[in-house]
C-alpha cells in the first residue's frame, strides 16, 4: 500500500488531528490524483485545517483518474458546498474523457443551491465538451442568468461545444 | 618582364596573406585573453558580489567602478551580441555565443540564491525554538538607497503553519530581508494570525507592521491578501487600501491594492507606488490574466499623482502565460526563465510594471531558494510553502519617467 493510500484512509481517521496531519501531507506530495475521491469527501470535514489542506492538494491536482470519474459524479451532488465544488472541478478537469458526466453536471447546473457550484458546472459543461440537446439547452437557460458569471460561463461553454461542433463537421467532411 | 611582374605580384599578395593571418592570430590572442578575462571575473565572485552588494569587499568596489548600472544594464543582449559580431570568423561567434549563454544561466543561478545574510533556523530533530523572542538572527543590513519588495505566497497560511516554531521563524527571516512583501494563502478564520506573526518578524527589533484584506473567494474555502511592511522605511496610505471592486464577478480573488511611499530623510522625493496583490484560480488563469490588463490600467489612472502600478503576486502563469496583461504598453516583469515553487518545476510568481513609469526599478531581483538558503530538505521547504518567494529592487527616490516611442517595433514585449 502506498504512503498516498495510507494517507488518504487517514483522512478518516477519528481523530481531528490525524486526519489534519494526513491532508497536510497530501497536500504536500506533489501529486495525489490516485486520491481524488478522498481529498474531495475530505473538503467536508468539520475541521477547518483538514479543509484547507484539502483544498490546497486538489488546486495542485491535474486531470483525475478515469476510475475517479462515476465516484466524483456522485460526489458532485452532495449538500456541502465545498465538495460539491471540487467533484465538479475535477470533472471540468478531465475533459472530454469525463463525457459521460454531462447529466450529472446538468443536474447541478439546474439545481444546485450554491452559485459557485452551478457557476463551475457551467465552466465544467465547457471543458468536457458534450454537445448534447439537454446540455445546450441547460447551458442557453442560465445564459440569461441574473448571475453575471454564470451567464458569461454559459456563454464561453457554448462557444466551445459550437468551436467543437465545427471541428466535428470539418473532421467528417474530410474523412 | 610579364613573369617578373606575376612573381613580384604573387610575392606582395603572400606577404598581405602573412600580415593578414599574423594580424588574425594577434585578434585571437586579444580575444582569447578578453574571454578568459570575461570568464574569471563572471565565474569568480564578482558579480555574485555586485548583484549582493552585502558582500564584503568585492560587491561594493565592482558597484563603486560600474557606478550604479546594473548587471542587466552592463551585460544587456544588445552590448554581448556587439560583441559577439566583432569576432573574427564563425567558430569566434560560436565560442561568444557560448559564453553568453553561460553568463545567463550564471545571472539565473545567482538570482536563485542571492539571500546573504539569512541565518539557518532549528528545524525538527534538533532543540526548537519557542516564539516570540526565539531568534537570534542578526538585524538584516539594508540599502539607504534602495528597497525591496516580494511577493510570497505562503501556502495554507494557517494554524498548522503557526504549531511550527520553526517554520515560523524561518518565514519570519524571509521577510526581515525585505522591505514589503505581498503575502498570498492566508487560510485561517483566527483573526490572530498575523498579530502572532508579526510578534515573531519583531522579536529581534524590527518594526514591521501589516495591513490585510477581507476573506475572498466563492465558496467557504477564503484567503486573505496581506502586505506586511517595514515601517521604518515605508509608510502606507491607510486610506488607500482596499480589496478591488468586481461587480461582473471576473476575478475568483479581487486584488487588495495599498498605496505605499518611502521614508527617506535624503533631499529627493519618496518614491510612492501602488502595490497589487492578486492570487489566480488556477482553472482559469487565461481569462483571469487578461482581466488583470484592466485591473492594471485602472489602478495607473487611480491617481493623477501616481504613476507607479506594480502587480505582484501568485499568477499561476510563467512569463509567456501573461495574455493581455504580457501586452500592455510598457509593460515588464522581472521573473523570467526561472522555477518560483519549491519542487523546481514551475514558474508561478511574478512583479509586473510599466518599465517607462517605473524608472525607479535598479535591475536587480531575484528568486529566495528558501531550501538552499536555509538547509532544508525538500520535504522541510514544502512544510514552508510551495512557493519560493521572489522580489524586486527600486530606488527609495522618485526618477522621472524614461520617455519612450510607441511606435517602434516589439514596443509592446519584452
Amino acid at each position: 500500500m502506498s504512503d498516498v493510500t495510507v494517507l488518504a484512509r487517514q483522512l478518516q481517521d477519528k481523530q481531528a488531528s490525524v486526519r489534519a496531519q494526513a491532508a497536510e501531507r497530501l497536500g504536500r506530495c506533489g501529486d495525489a490524483a490516485c486520491v481524488a475521491v478522498e481529498l474531495v469527501r475530505a473538503c467536508g470535514d468539520e475541521e477547518e485545517v483538514v479543509r484547507e489542506w484539502a483544498v490546497a492538494a486538489l488546486e495542485e491536482l491535474g486531470p483525475p483518474p478515469a476510475s475517479s470519474l462515476e465516484p466524483l459524479c456522485s460526489l458532485a451532488a452532495a449538500a456541502q458546498e465545498l465538495v460539491a465544488y471540487w467533484a465538479v472541478t475535477l470533472l471540468g478537469r478531465a475533459g472530454p474523457e469525463a463525457f459521460a458526466a454531462a447529466p450529472a453536471l446538468v443536474s447541478v447546473l439546474e439545481t444546485s443551491p450554491h452559485p459557485a457550484v452551478r457557476q463551475r458546472a457551467a465552466w465544467a459543461l465547457g471543458r468536457i465538451r458534450d454537445q448534447s440537446a439537454a446540455t445546450i439547452a441547460a447551458l442557453e437557460r442560465v445564459k440569461s442568468s441574473g448571475d453575471p458569471r454564470l451567464a458569461r460561463l454559459a456563454a464561453e461553454s457554448l462557444d466551445n461545444d459550437r468551436t467543437a461542433s465545427d471541428f466535428h463537421s470539418r473532421t467528417h467532411a474530410c474523412g | 618582364m610579364r613573369l617578373m611582374e606575376r612573381q613580384g605580384r604573387e610575392a606582395r599578395m603572400t606577404r598581405r596573406r602573412s600580415t593578414s593571418t599574423r594580424r588574425k592570430g594577434a585578434r585571437s590572442v586579444v580575444l582569447s585573453r578578453v574571454i578568459w578575462i570575461v570568464w574569471t571575473v563572471v565565474t569568480g565572485s564578482s558579480i555574485a558580489g555586485w548583484i549582493i552588494p552585502g558582500m564584503p569587499l568585492v560587491g561594493p568596489l565592482i558597484q563603486q567602478v560600474l557606478g550604479n548600472k546594473t548587471v542587466n544594464e552592463i551585460l544587456s543582449d544588445e552590448r554581448v551580441n556587439k560583441v559577439i559580431d566583432l569576432a573574427p570568423d564563425e567558430a569566434w561567434q560560436g565560442k561568444l555565443g557560448f559564453l553568453k549563454k553561460k553568463l545567463r544561466e550564471h545571472q539565473a543561478a545567482v538570482h536563485a540564491t542571492s539571500g546573504a545574510g539569512y541565518q539557518v533556523p532549528t528545524v525538527p530533530g534538533a532543540q526548537v525554538p519557542t516564539y516570540p523572542g526565539a531568534t537570534s538572527a542578526a538585524r538584516v543590513a539594508k540599502s539607504a538607497q534602495t528597497i525591496r519588495i516580494a511577493s510570497y505566497n505562503i501556502e495554507v497560511f494557517g494554524t498548522t503553519k503557526m504549531g511550527k516554531p520553526w517554520v515560523v521563524e524561518t518565514l519570519a527571516q524571509v521577510v526581515r530581508h525585505f522591505d514589503i512583501v505581498a503575502i498570498q494563502e492566508i487560510r485561517t478564520q483566527d483573526d490572530q494570525l498575523m498579530p502572532t506573526f508579526l510578534a515573531v518578524v519583531n522579536a529581534d527589533g524590527s518594526r514591521y507592521d501589516y495591513v490585510i484584506g477581507p476573506r475572498v473567494g466563492r465558496t467557504i474555502s477564503t484567503e486573505q491578501y496581506a502586505f506586511v511592511y517595514d515601517t521604518q522605511r515605508i509608510e502606507v496610505d491607510r486610506s488607500s487600501v482596499a480589496s478591488m471592486s468586481d461587480p461582473a464577478d471576473m476575478l475568483h480573488r479581487e486584488p487588495l491594492v495599498a498605496r505605499f511611499r518611502t521614508r527617506s530623510s535624503g533631499a529627493g522625493l519618496p518614491f510612492s507606488f501602488w502595490l497589487v496583490n492578486i492570487h489566480t484560480d488556477p482553472d482559469e488563469v487565461a481569462s483571469e490574466v487578461d482581466v488583470l490588463a484592466g485591473v492594471f490600467q485602472v489602478m495607473q489612472a487611480a491617481r493623477a499623482d501616481e504613476d507607479d502600478v506594480i502587480l505582484l503576486g501568485d499568477l499561476n502563469a510563467n512569463e509567456h502565460q501573461l495574455g493581455l496583461l504580457g501586452q500592455l504598453p510598457g509593460i515588464t516583469w522581472v521573473v523570467s526563465g526561472i522555477t518560483t515553487n519549491t519542487r523546481k518545476t514551475k514558474t508561478y510568481d511574478n512583479i509586473l510594471f510599466n518599465r517607462f513609469a517605473t524608472s525607479e526599478f535598479t535591475g536587480r531581483w531575484g528568486v529566495v531558494d528558501v531550501q538552499s538558503v536555509f538547509r532544508l530538505t525538500m520535504d522541510q521547504a514544502l512544510e514552508v510553502s510551495d512557493h519560493f518567494p521572489v522580489w524586486a529592487e527600486f530606488h527609495v527616490y522618485e526618477s522621472a519617467p524614461m520617455q519612450h516611442t510607441a511606435q517602434l517595433p516589439g514596443y509592446f514585449f519584452q
